[in-house]
């Protein structure tokens, strides 16, 4: 039914945007307590700074990520040298451009569920005994993971169509990098390519749908555990 | 209240001021040009050299052919286009969207293969005995324009499989969506080597050229240019003419294209 | 036992309050609102750290803000129940049974586990979410949550301001038992619920205490009258059960200067009960009266008299070691020449008894 290039994109899509969204949640977490909890000079820098990839052009994420992270630029050069490893054409390369365009939407997600908690609770816990890390993990985790799970979904959906930043940071490898909105582009590109791209939009679209309703179930899933 | 009154006659100011800013239309409208990426270097010296000369101001709009062409298809506002290869432009001329006669060939290319500059660069021949994938060792990718949609990638794909060499690299291409993209992934370092126009090679003093392509191991080479038909007046005449003429086969020349004009 | 001592500014007033409690019931801090009580407790838990202050129980210094000692408030081991519970929803009710038990230095045993349960009545609630609860059984875990985290102080904060009268009725022997097996603090507004359950009072007003003394002295001071709440306030005396008179349903109280007849009490003859007259459930006569409905007649002798605003005034009868007050008019009180000193009768309408047991010393 789908043909090998096809199958490609897809499972390259989802290896991406899991990748993207797994490796990026244990730093927004974090950062999104940062920002709902503590203060301090500069935080604004911090929020703007977290919250750049959703108003820059996610071309200039990959060509600032070329620049930083490309075999010859400084850093990306010290990674290959020392770990070996390789982002330009890679897909760990796409999987990094994705978490850093994503993360934002984790981010934001979190911090609004951290807010919502009732600061009321975690002055009982005190009172009970839970110091501040014990009442991270015991009372303000479970009662963020509302907000944890839907800024996951929210970045992997917004991850499976990254566009810009993936093709401008490593390239438009088929099976490598070649997500399935790159594998739209190119078959737009070439003449008597329509049919390929229509084939590829719909199974996007049935991706997006997939997603969304797993999204829906989740949150029901999450809300119920907490008796709501 | 009269805050409101007093907003709503800065907000007039400040429309005044911004229309004056838009650029006041020249006593003729300028001339779209719609081009090939590896034209973009030489077309923005001739056309320079137009104004010069007092013609009209051109504007130019440099992307890969199939983008352009698909552009055209759909409508946009171009007067002329330069194709980097045959194949669009039968597609708009076989569309009925060029105007009749106007097509012609402007100048012709070679390909190359390059690699970042380095001192012990030595020059090769291609032929019997050139491994290139060997040359690209373990992790090595072949930077290269995409051969499904870009002219120059469908010619270095052509020459690899005349040559035997394409099953060894197939797997280990760098599809870049135009030849300037693939240039710059060699000249970054990302590729040690790649296949673009001997043309694209001399602008990057980051990458020299190590080998020319044979000139039998491809079809021909050739930008041709276009009216597109819509597009009435004098001054996208003027310019193609001037395309054609011998100041601009001079500049052509001094980028490194050929100038078919003269055989 | 317990030492406070607390100095502070907010916006508005300046709180300056100090008290020494020496006992094991439980002690009321008694005001209006805005009066500083929920800031002393806060600062007694440690959840608000005072411009200077000094906390003490039994030997443990909590704070010392001259010393620079300010245990954290996840050590000072001091129980907190608030006006809002606080319950965690994302766990069960036994979730957050086990909450404080599992954060206490030595956790409780089974056996106290099963008896603060059972004392509380939750025992069928374990399995349930805290959303699913009434306010009053939210109540009753958060106090439960609060005791099983072993603590040696017991802190309780408006803890039935947000429920409704039937919801209060049922908690209030709950909290009863709980006196003498902890010291608690317990900070309200409400007189009916001080006079039920406080062993001592303190009068907090405007961020300073007013008066400070026993549930039977405070309410018997008119000059508190405005603190302690014109409407509900009356004294409160001991007794013990006389007899029971099983076919009027009333039960037959003896105090110091006389009897009293009550509404049937489910206790044994001889157990103390704590009785509250609301001063305007008080009329005085110069003659013990005949004819009249009321069973309830206290002789008497007048101690003081307080003039107030409107129609009204309070005075304050002495009955043996008893004390009852009266609220009468001034015209009344021209009419009967009433003076301290003069004897006279004081005819009650209706007796709340508030409590089944002793005051504890």
């Amino acid at each position: 039914m789908l043909s090998e290039a096809e199958i490609d994109a897809l499972l390259l899509s989802l290896r991406v945007a899991g990748v993207a969204v797994l490796f990026a949640l244990p730093f927004a977490i974090p950062v999104a307590l940062l920002l709902a909890r503590a203060r301090f000079p500069g935080k604004i820098l911090i929020d703007g700074l977290v919250h750049l990839p959703l108003v820059l052009p996610p071309v200039v994420m990959g060509y600032l990520l070329l620049i930083t992270l490309g075999t010859k630029a400084p850093l990306g050069a010290w990674l290959l040298d020392t770990f070996g490893i390789r982002f330009v054409f890679s897909w760990t390369g796409a999987a990094l451009a994705a978490a850093i365009v994503t993360f934002p939407f984790q981010v934001r997600a979190i911090r609004l569920a951290i807010e919502a908690i009732d600061p009321g609770l975690s002055q009982a816990a005190e009172t009970l005994g839970a110091g501040p890390l014990d009442r991270f993990v015991s009372l303000t985790l479970p009662l963020a993971m509302p907000g944890i799970v839907a800024g996951a979904i929210t970045a992997f959906a917004a991850a499976l169509g990254e566009f810009g930043a993936i093709i401008t940071f490593v390239s438009n490898i088929p099976g490598e990098t070649r997500t399935l909105p790159l594998a739209i582009y190119t078959a737009i590109q070439s003449p008597g390519g329509e049919v390929a791209a229509a084939r590829l939009a719909a199974l996007s679209i049935a991706l997006a749908l997939a997603g969304l309703a797993l999204a829906e179930l989740a949150a029901r899933r999450v809300r119920g555990m907490q008796g709501r | 209240m009269p805050i409101i009154r007093r907003l709503i006659r800065q907000a007039v100011v400040l429309a005044f001021a911004l229309c004056s800013l838009a650029p006041r239309p020249a006593t003729a409208e300028p001339v779209t040009v719609f081009a090939a990426a590896s034209l973009t270097d030489a077309l923005q010296v001739i056309g320079d050299a137009y104004a010069g000369r007092g013609g009209d101001k051109v504007r130019f709009s440099f992307a890969s052919t199939s983008t352009l062409a698909r552009q055209i298809a759909a409508g946009a506002p171009a007067q002329v286009f330069c194709a980097a290869n045959v194949a669009w432009m039968d597609d708009l001329e076989r569309r009925g969207l060029l105007a009749a006669g106007s097509r012609v060939d402007v100048a012709g290319n070679t390909l190359v293969l390059v690699a970042p500059k380095r001192h012990d660069l030595a020059p090769a021949t291609i032929g019997a005995g050139f491994d290139l994938a060997a040359r690209l060792g373990p992790h090595g990718r072949l930077a290269l324009g995409d051969p499904a949609h870009v002219p120059a990638g469908f010619y270095a794909a052509q020459a690899l499989r005349k040559l035997g060499m394409w099953d060894s690299l197939a797997r280990r291409l760098a599809p870049a969506d135009n030849v300037r993209a693939a240039l710059a992934l060699v000249a970054r370092g990302e590729a040690p080597y790649g296949i673009v126009y001997a043309t694209d090679a001399a602008i990057s003093d980051q990458v020299a050229v190590v080998a020319t392509f044979p000139a039998d191991s491809h079809d021909p080479i050739t930008y041709p240019c276009a009216r597109i038909t819509d597009e009435a007046g004098d001054a996208p005449r003027a310019f193609l003419a001037f395309l054609t003429g011998p100041e601009a086969a001079a500049i052509f020349a001094r980028f490194g294209f050929r100038t078919g004009r003269r055989e | 036992m317990l030492s406070v001592q607390v100095r502070h500014d907010f916006p508005g007033f300046a709180l300056d309050a100090a008290f020494d409690i020496d006992r094991r019931g439980i002690v009321a801090l008694f005001g209006p609102s805005g009066a500083g009580k929920s800031s002393i407790v806060n600062a007694v838990a440690g959840l608000m750290r005072p411009r200077q202050g000094r906390v003490r129980i039994d030997d443990a210094t909590l704070l010392d803000t001259e010393a620079g000692i300010d245990v954290a408030a996840r050590r000072r081991r001091v129980g907190y129940v608030f006006q809002d519970a606080r319950l965690f929803p994302h766990l069960s009710v036994a979730g957050n049974l086990a909450y404080g038990a599992k954060r206490a230095p030595e956790p409780p045993s089974p056996a106290e586990h099963a008896r603060i349960v059972d004392l509380l009545g939750i025992g069928h609630l374990t399995a349930r979410r805290p959303a699913t609860l009434s306010g009053g059984e939210r109540q009753r875990v958060a106090l439960g949550r609060a005791l099983l985290s072993r603590p040696r102080l017991l802190l309780l904060d408006e803890p039935l301001a947000a429920l409704d009268q039937q919801r209060k009725a049922e908690i209030l022997p709950y909290l009863e038992q709980l006196r003498g097996t902890l010291p608690i603090v317990y900070v309200s507004h409400s007189v009916e619920e001080v006079t039920r359950l406080a062993d001592e009072i303190v009068v907090l007003n405007a961020g300073r205490v007013a008066a400070q003394g026993s549930v039977f002295d405070i309410t018997a001071r008119l000059d508190l009258f405005p603190l302690t709440g014109r409407f509900e306030a009356g004294a409160v005396i001991e007794g013990r059960i006389a007899s029971q008179a099983e076919a009027d349903h009333l039960s037959e109280v003896a105090l110091d200067a006389g009897r009293l007849w009550v509404p049937r009490l489910d206790a044994e003859v001889g157990a103390t009960v704590r009785i509250r007259i609301r001063a305007r459930d008080v009329m005085l006569a110069l003659d013990r009266p005949d004819g009249i409905s009321a069973n309830n007649v206290l002789a008497g002798e007048v101690v003081d008299i307080r003039e107030d605003e409107g129609a009204y005034l309070d005075v304050l009868v002495a009955c043996g070691a008893d004390r009852v007050i009266a609220r009468i008019t001034h015209r009344s009180l021209h009419r009967l020449q009433l003076r301290p000193g003069q004897a006279v009768h004081a005819v009650i309408k209706s007796v709340t008894v508030d409590r089944h047991s002793a005051t504890v010393a």
